[in-house]
C-alpha cells in the first residue's frame, strides 16, 4: 500500500522538471521505457538506472524514487529467484529482474510529477473519450478521500473489538469484510451524489467542453524534448550496437 | 475513570493535534468536550480507546495504560459512538450488526441473544430486527450504532458529535438518552459543537481550543464566560445569553444569570 | 410578475413507494428572498428540493403531478443544461460536488460543461472566487482544504453559472457555530449585491431566523406552515412539527401565558433583554 502510494501518487513540486509540459514528460518516461527494453545486459541496465536517478535528482523527487527502487527490488528478487529455477542462466535472469525495476521507476516517474490536471490534458490530447478522462480525473481526485474513509472505517470497527493483526490468513482476509462493505457502500453512495452534482452542474451540455487551463508547450519545453530524443537515439544506439563489442 | 496525563499529540507532518492535556474523568461523571472544528476534541477521544497513542504522556482508563493495550481490548470498557454510522454498518440484518461486536468481545450465544433483544427494544428498532442496516435512516441508523454499543454494556459511553444531520424531536430523545446513561451509573462524555442542546444536561463542561484546554468547570459556570466561549470560537446557549442581557441591565432584579435563570423557569414574578 | 420559483399543487410518488414523498405542494417565491424550508427528517424536503432543479423528472422517475416553473419556465420541459443556468443547488456533503484537483478548475466546471469560451469563463471563475473570498485558496486540492472551505469552494462553482435561484441542503449540518454564522452572514450578503433568491434546508433555525424573509414548514410532504419569521416560530404549532424553535422564542411565548411578552415579537436575546427590563422589575 505504502509503496504503491510513495510511488505513483502525485505530490506537488517546484522543480523545472515539475514545469515541464506533461507532454514531454510522458515522453522522457515512455523512451525510459523503451530502453529498459533495449539493453542487452545488466551492465547496461545499471547504466540506465543511474541516468534515471540522476534525472530524479534533478525533479527533486530523488527519496521518494529511491524508495520505491528499494521497495521493487525485494519483490523482483522474486523474479530472479523464478527465472534461475526454470532457465538456470544468472545473467539473463538477473537482467529480467533488473528490468523490472527499471520499468516501475520509468513510469513512477512520470507519475508522481504529473497532476491529475496535466494527466487529463494529457488524456484530451490524445482524443480519448471525454466521458473516460473525466471518469479517470474524478477518480485521482477522491484516492486521498477514499483512503481517509478506509482508516475512519478501520477505526470504527476497532472500536467494536475487530482485531486486524491478529489470526492466521484466513482470519485476517475474513476481518477484512467489516472494512471493505463499508467502503464499497461509500462509495457507491458518492457515485449517486456525484451524478446528482454532474447534472446539476450540466454535465453532457455539449459535446465538447471548453477548458479553463492552457497548456502552451514552451521554447524550453520544446528542446528538452529534442533533447530527450537525441539522447535516447544515442543511448539505443550505444547499447544495441556499441558496448557489446567493448563490455560483457 | 480515565485520566490523560499531559498528553501531548503530534501528527506525521508535524502539525501539534494536542498538547499539554490534562484531564481526569470520574466513573458515573457526564462530561461535555466543546470547541471548534479543528480544536483537537476527536483527536482526544482516540486517545482513549488507543487508537491513537501520545507522542509523550500517559492515557490510563481504568488504570490501565493505553500505550500498551490494543483498541479492542480497551473497547470493551469504552464504547465510542463515531459520528459517521455508513463508517461501520456492514451485515446482512440488523440483529447481526448488533451481534458483531458482542461476538467480537466473545459474549456466549445465548447471551449475545438477550443483548440484542434488549437494545433492539430499548431503541425501538425490533421491527427492523431482520432488515439490512442500510436501508434504515439517517436518524435510525444512529439508534442503532448507539443500541449496538450499550448491548456490550461498556463503562463508559463516548459520544462523537451525535447532533450532526439530527433534526429538534431526534435531539430531543438523544437528551434523554443521555440522561439515562447518566443515572444508570455509565461515566458519559459527549463531544460536541452544538451548545443548545447541551445546556438542559447541565454536564461538567471542557472547552479546547488549538489543542489545549481551555477551560473546565460546571456547564452553569462555563457557559456564563462569554468572553473565553468567544475566544475560542464556541457559541453560548441562546437562554444563557439572554439570562446574561437580563442580568446586566440597571435596576434589574437579579444579581446574576443564575437568578435571572431561577426566575424566568421559577415562575417566580 | 418576477416570480423567481413557482411550486402549483405539486405531488410526486417514487416508483417503489406507496406514499407520496411530495403532497399538493403550492409555493411562490419572488426575487432576492431567502426562504427557510423546514421539518422533520423524512419530511419530503429533499424531495421538494430536487423538483426545483430539475433532477427529479429528468434524473429521477416516478409519479409526477403539478406544475414547478422557474422564471417563468416548466421544469418539466426545460433541459437540465438550461435549468443549471438558473438554479443552483448547493449538496449537503461538500465533498460530493467537487471534481476536479484544483479548486480552480472546478469553480469552472460548469462553464466547461457548457462550453463557454475561455475569456468569460476566467472572469466568471475570478468574480464568483472572489465573491467567496477563496483568492488564496484557488490552486489548492481540495483534500486539504477544512469543510468550510470546501463549501464555499463548491457554492463558487454554483455561483459562477450566475443562477437567479440557490438551493442550500443543510449547508451548516458539518460546520460549527462560528463557522455556521459565517456562512448564514455570506448568505446575506450576496442576496444583497446580487439579488439572488436562496432557499435553504436547515434544521438550526435559530442561526437563519434573522436573515430569512420567510419560513415554510413541511410534514409527511405536504405544506403545513408559510410566514415570515415571526408569524411561524410564535405561532401554536410550530413545536408540533419538530420544527426547532429557539430558546429566545421559546422564552417569550411562556412569559406571554403570564402577561409578560413584550408587544413586539422579537428575535434576539438582547432585545429581548432590555425590552423586559422594564417590565421585569
Amino acid at each position: 500500500m505504502m509503496w504503491l502510494s510513495g510511488g505513483f501518487i502525485f505530490r506537488k513540486g517546484t522543480s523545472r522538471y515539475h514545469r515541464l509540459d506533461p507532454r514531454v514528460k510522458l515522453l522522457i518516461s515512455a523512451l525510459m521505457f523503451v530502453t529498459t527494453l533495449i539493453v542487452r545486459s545488466v551492465f547496461q541496465l545499471a547504466i540506465l538506472l543511474a541516468f534515471m536517478v540522476a534525472v530524479a535528482a534533478i525533479a527533486t523527487v530523488l527519496r521518494r524514487v529511491a524508495r520505491t527502487m528499494a521497495l521493487t527490488a525485494t519483490f523482483s528478487a522474486f523474479i530472479f529467484i523464478i527465472n534461475i529455477i526454470f532457465t538456470r542462466n544468472l545473467e539473463t535472469s538477473a537482467l529480467y529482474a533488473s528490468r523490472f525495476v527499471a520499468i516501475v521507476v520509468s513510469t513512477s516517474l512520470f507519475f508522481i510529477t504529473t497532476s491529475p490536471d496535466e494527466l487529463e490534458q494529457v488524456m484530451k490530447m490524445f482524443r480519448l473519450p471525454r466521458d473516460l478522462v473525466f471518469a479517470f480525473v474524478t477518480a485521482v481526485r477522491f484516492i486521498p478521500v477514499m483512503m481517509l474513509d478506509a482508516l475512519q472505517i478501520m477505526d470504527a470497527q476497532k472500536s467494536r473489538g475487530l482485531e486486524l493483526e491478529k489470526g492466521n490468513l484466513l482470519r485476517r482476509v475474513r476481518n477484512m469484510i467489516p472494512i471493505l462493505i463499508p467502503l464499497v457502500v461509500n462509495a457507491v453512495v458518492r457515485s449517486g451524489e456525484l451524478a446528482e452534482a454532474m447534472e446539476s452542474r450540466a454535465y453532457g451540455a455539449v459535446p465538447r467542453p471548453t477548458s479553463l487551463a492552457v497548456y502552451r508547450a514552451r521554447t524550453a519545453d520544446r528542446v528538452v524534448a529534442i533533447f530527450a530524443v537525441l539522447t535516447f537515439a544515442f543511448a539505443a544506439y550505444s547499447f544495441y550496437f556499441l558496448l557489446p563489442t567493448f563490455l560483457p | 475513570m480515565i485520566e490523560l496525563r499531559d498528553v501531548t499529540f503530534v501528527h506525521e507532518n508535524g502539525v501539534k493535534a494536542l498538547d499539554g492535556i490534562t484531564l481526569k474523568v470520574d466513573t458515573g461523571e457526564t462530561v461535555a468536550i466543546v470547541g471548534e472544528n479543528g480544536a483537537g476534541k476527536t483527536t482526544l477521544i482516540k486517545h482513549v480507546t488507543g487508537l491513537l497513542k501520545p507522542t509523550s504522556g500517559t492515557v490510563l482508563v481504568d488504570g490501565i495504560d493505553t500505550h500498551t493495550t490494543s483498541t479492542a481490548t480497551l473497547s470493551r470498557k469504552v464504547g465510542v459512538a463515531f459520528q459517521n454510522p455508513d463508517h461501520q454498518l456492514f451485515s446482512e440484518s440488523v440483529k447481526e450488526e448488533m451481534a458483531f461486536a458482542l461476538r467480537n468481545f466473545g459474549f456466549p450465544p445465548h447471551l449475545v441473544e438477550q443483548r440484542v433483544s434488549w437494545g433492539l427494544q430499548l431503541f425501538g428498532l425490533e421491527e427492523y430486527r431482520e432488515s439490512s442496516p442500510l436501508v434504515l435512516s439517517g436518524g435510525e441508523k444512529k439508534r442503532l450504532t448507539l443500541a449496538c454499543i450499550l448491548a456490550w454494556d461498556p463503562e463508559v459511553v463516548i459520544l462523537d458529535e451525535p447532533t450532526v444531520g439530527q433534526d429538534a424531536i431526534q435531539k430531543e430523545k438523544l437528551v434523554g438518552t443521555i440522561r439515562m446513561l447518566g443515572s444508570t451509573g455509565k461515566t458519559v462524555v459527549v463531544v460536541s459543537h452544538d451548545i443548545e442542546f447541551l445546556w438542559p444536561i447541565q454536564p461538567r463542561v471542557v472547552v479546547m481550543k488549538s489543542g489545549r484546554i481551555v477551560a473546565d468547570g460546571p456547564a452553569p459556570e462555563i457557559m456564563t464566560k462569554k468572553e473565553m466561549l468567544e475566544s475560542a470560537r464556541v457559541a453560548q446557549p441562546q437562554l444563557v445569553s439572554f439570562y446574561q442581557a437580563l442580568a446586566r441591565r440597571p435596576g434589574s432584579p437579579f444579581v446574576d444569570a443564575l437568578e435571572a435563570r431561577r426566575w424566568i423557569e421559577g415562575g417566580q414574578r | 410578475m418576477g416570480k423567481i420559483l413557482e411550486i402549483e399543487e405539486l405531488s410526486f410518488r417514487y416508483p417503489e413507494a406507496t406514499r407520496k414523498a411530495v403532497d399538493s405542494f403550492t409555493l411562490d417565491i419572488g426575487e432576492s428572498q431567502i426562504v427557510v424550508l423546514a421539518g422533520p427528517s423524512g419530511c419530503g424536503k429533499s424531495t421538494l428540493l430536487r423538483t426545483i432543479n430539475g433532477l427529479i423528472p429528468h434524473m429521477y422517475t416516478g409519479d409526477y403531478s403539478g406544475d414547478v416553473r422557474v422564471a417563468g419556465s416548466s421544469v418539466r420541459t426545460t433541459s437540465m443544461r438550461d435549468l443549471a443556468q438558473t438554479v443552483g443547488f448547493l449538496f449537503q456533503n461538500p465533498e460530493n460536488q467537487i471534481f476536479m484537483f484544483t479548486v480552480e478548475r472546478d469553480v469552472a466546471f460548469g462553464l466547461e460543461n457548457l462550453g463557454v469560451p475561455r475569456p468569460e469563463m476566467r472572469k466568471r471563475v475570478d468574480e464568483a472566487i472572489g465573491l467567496l473570498g477563496i483568492e488564496n485558496l484557488s490552486q489548492r486540492a481540495p483534500h486539504e482544504l477544512s469543510d468550510g472551505q470546501k463549501q464555499r469552494v463548491a457554492l463558487a462553482g454554483v455561483l459562477a453559472m450566475r443562477p437567479k435561484l440557490i438551493i442550500l441542503d443543510e449547508p451548516t449540518s458539518l460546520l460549527d457555530p462560528k463557522t455556521a454564522m459565517e456562512l448564514v452572514d455570506l448568505v446575506a450578503r450576496l442576496r444583497k449585491e446580487l439579488g439572488t433568491t436562496f432557499v435553504v434546508v436547515e434544521h438550526r433555525l435559530d442561526l437563519l431566523v434573522r436573515v430569512a424573509d420567510r419560513i415554510v414548514v413541511m410534514n409527511a410532504g405536504a405544506k403545513v406552515l408559510d410566514g415570515t419569521p415571526r408569524d411561524v416560530l410564535f405561532g401554536e404549532d410550530a413545536d408540533g412539527y419538530g420544527v426547532s424553535v429557539p430558546a429566545v422564542t421559546r422564552v417569550q411565548k411562556m412569559l406571554a401565558k403570564d402577561g409578560l411578552a413584550p408587544d413586539d415579537r422579537l428575535l434576539g436575546a438582547a432585545e429581548l433583554a432590555s425590552v423586559l427590563e422594564g417590565k421585569g422589575a
